[in-house]
């Protein structure tokens, strides 16, 4: 029924167009507004004022608190676990953006061929994505139980008793260990993105392609890969949004440890704020890895407040 | 560059609101190449297989008794089933508190989230508003934004307003953080609909409250639909604020519950993995029910439908 009004009204559209430049006056507003006022009370406002507390001396708890000016920022230069904590976010950022990548783009490209039971199989991949992250380190928490999980168990099971260890528990594999489940839950999502860029693939290129005698490795990097350019922009700087992000696995499944082994400076932010009760330092690395966040994903951001073309 | 968003990530049929939820489930993809096919989707089936074989290892763990799984290790298969880790998980790790604490703030996070970003979404999408780029700018950057730089004001605010430790305060700052995502899909959605329909609307007298719930909303349903399914996945999931905000058992949440249930069953491996069940459960029955809407949602939101 939608399309048969929207066809009618068409024909009638022509003239009307120059008065679109005009802007709405008060009514968009009332529209706009209760999105806008909580959208700014609880996330604009809030990161501003972190601003400010990143500048202070603040304990979080005592009414008082001195402007110490950028001393907490350069605090975090001297401060190992910071530096720690930078070099585990860009591990972590890689990792978990190469392999999730890789693996969805190499499942996209096999579900996308002549697959049975393409719902059923897309599905199974994607479950882990919607687990709870908590849960998720629990589960994994359970599978890497140094006596009782089942990792070491299968590794003794084919004989490689040498490899069982206490992979959460020690320095050496804490972060490989924290890593594979979130690879584990975040290749589902470039393998839907790609699966339906894959989909939109103009079907005559393979044919002429075939035609011409190209083989499929061929078809892949000069057809599918370069058809594939604007998914990979996308993908990539959703997963970098997100890698930035990580707190909820690190925190649920090593609490930053042993040590500092595992920690990201989320979960290091988290601690100087909750736990040793310095607010203005804890707040600084916040501000930091915002700052990051944000001018990295600005091009995104941008691409995605550009207008329509049509 | 220009054009990743528009060139060959499929575009859904411009007039046709459906096409949101199709990007989900495809037009059959017609590919010319026979070969392979029977063995391609062995492959597949065996790694997907791999894949969740945690959840599966998960399942058949939390049905034996614990005695049995000390006794011959986590892979072997049972020789005995029970339903006793369940109730005993359910009762320790107070999942009906928790249960109804989660449900509750659904009810009270998700209508409104997606009432509230619809509005704004027509506002930028059909309504000639002003600032119009820039609000979006402002709005889509809250993307990016990590929860944990707001964590600290939003404490302090909450605090200054008594909502603490009540689910209440989780509220405000879930619907923030929510907007930008429901905004970003909805705006590119409602963009679809025919200008002209709402033009004809008002050439009746309608007014745009009107127009935004008789015309917009209606037309809307799959988009709104497949945003409150979303919204209800990551409100369900959310971890930090609640850790930060609830600190009673009564008030706690599912993942904050969880996490110490964790500690508690931490040498009770079958109980642990009933727990775990638990707590996962409405999500996996959810997302079987309605992955078709799950899966076009995600791949909208990032293609901008």
């Amino acid at each position: 029924m939608a399309t048969a009004t929207a066809t009618a009204g068409i024909t009638e559209a022509a003239p009307r167009v120059r008065r679109r430049t005009k802007h709405g006056g008060l009514a968009p507003w009332l529209f706009a507004l209760p999105a806008l006022i909580v959208y700014i009370v609880f996330l604009v406002y809030p990161a501003f004022s972190s601003l400010f507390f990143s500048l202070t001396d603040w304990d979080g708890l005592s009414p008082a608190y001195n402007i110490v000016g950028l001393e907490n920022y350069r605090a975090m230069v001297d401060d190992p676990v910071v530096i720690r904590a930078a070099i585990n976010n860009v591990i972590w950022t890689v990792v978990t953006i190469v392999f999730p990548v890789v693996i969805g783009l190499a499942l996209a490209v096999t579900l996308n061929g002549k697959v049975r039971g393409k719902p059923i199989l897309r599905m199974l991949y994607y479950t882990p994505g919607v687990l709870p992250l908590v849960a998720v380190a629990s589960i994994w928490g359970w599978l890497y139980n140094p006596d009782y999980g089942a990792v070491n168990t299968l590794l003794r099971a084919i004989g490689l008793d040498g490899l069982a260890q206490p992979w959460l528990g020690q320095n050496s594999t804490a972060l490989a260990a924290v890593m594979v489940p979130a690879i584990w839950l975040r290749t589902g999502f470039p393998m839907l993105l790609y699966l339906a860029a894959l989909q939109g693939i103009p079907q005559d290129q393979y044919e002429a392609a075939t035609m011409d005698g190209a083989t499929r490795s061929q078809q892949f990097w000069h057809i599918t890969m370069p058809n594939l350019r604007p998914a990979h922009y996308i993908v990539l700087a959703l997963s970098l949004i997100d890698s930035f992000k990580v707190f909820d696995l690190i925190y649920a499944t090593t609490y930053g440890g042993p040590g500092t082994a595992t920690q990201v400076m989320g979960t290091w932010m988290y601690f100087n704020v909750f736990q040793y009760y310095h607010a203005g330092y804890g707040t600084a690395i916040a501000v930091v890895i915002t700052l990051v966040a944000i001018a990295v994903s600005i091009p995104y951001v941008l691409s995605q407040t550009k207008e329509h073309h049509s | 560059m220009s054009s990743l968003s528009s060139a060959s990530v499929p575009q859904p049929a411009a007039a046709l609101p459906d096409a949101v939820v199709a990007t989900g489930q495809p037009t059959v993809s017609r590919k010319p190449r026979s070969k392979g096919g029977i063995t391609a989707t062995i492959v597949l089936a065996v790694g997907a297989l791999i894949w969740i074989s945690p959840l599966v290892l998960l399942v058949i763990t939390s049905i034996r008794p614990l005695a049995d799984f000390i006794a011959t290790g986590p892979l072997a298969w049972p020789k005995e089933f029970t339903w006793a880790n369940f109730t005993d998980a359910f009762r320790v790790g107070k999942f009906a508190t928790t249960y109804r604490n989660s449900a509750i703030l659904l009810l009270m996070k998700v209508p409104v989230g997606v009432l509230l970003s619809s509005m704004l979404a027509f506002a930028l999408s059909k309504l000639r508003i002003r600032f119009r780029r820039t609000i979006m700018f402002t709005v889509f950057l809250g993307l990016t934004i990590p929860i944990y730089i707001t964590i600290v004001p939003v404490f302090i605010l909450l605090r200054s307003m008594g909502i603490t430790d009540n689910l209440l305060g989780l509220v405000g700052p879930y619907l923030a953080f929510g907007i930008p995502f429901e905004v970003l899909v909805l705006q590119s959605f409602f963009r679809q609909l025919p200008d002209e329909l709402i033009e004809a609307a008002k050439m009746d007298g309608a007014s745009e409250w009107r127009i935004f719930f008789t015309l917009i909303l209606p037309l809307s349903l799959p988009a709104l639909v497949t945003v409150a399914i979303l919204d209800a996945v990551s409100t369900w999931n959310e971890f930090l604020f609640a850790l930060i905000v609830l600190n009673s058992d009564v008030h706690k949440t599912i993942p904050v519950g969880l996490l110490n249930f964790q500690g508690q069953f931490a040498n009770n491996n079958t109980g642990l993995a009933a727990g775990i069940l638990i707590a996962v459960l409405p999500i996996l029955l959810a997302y079987v029910v309605l992955q078709r809407w799950i899966v076009g949602g995600l791949t909208a939101g990032a293609t901008k439908g």
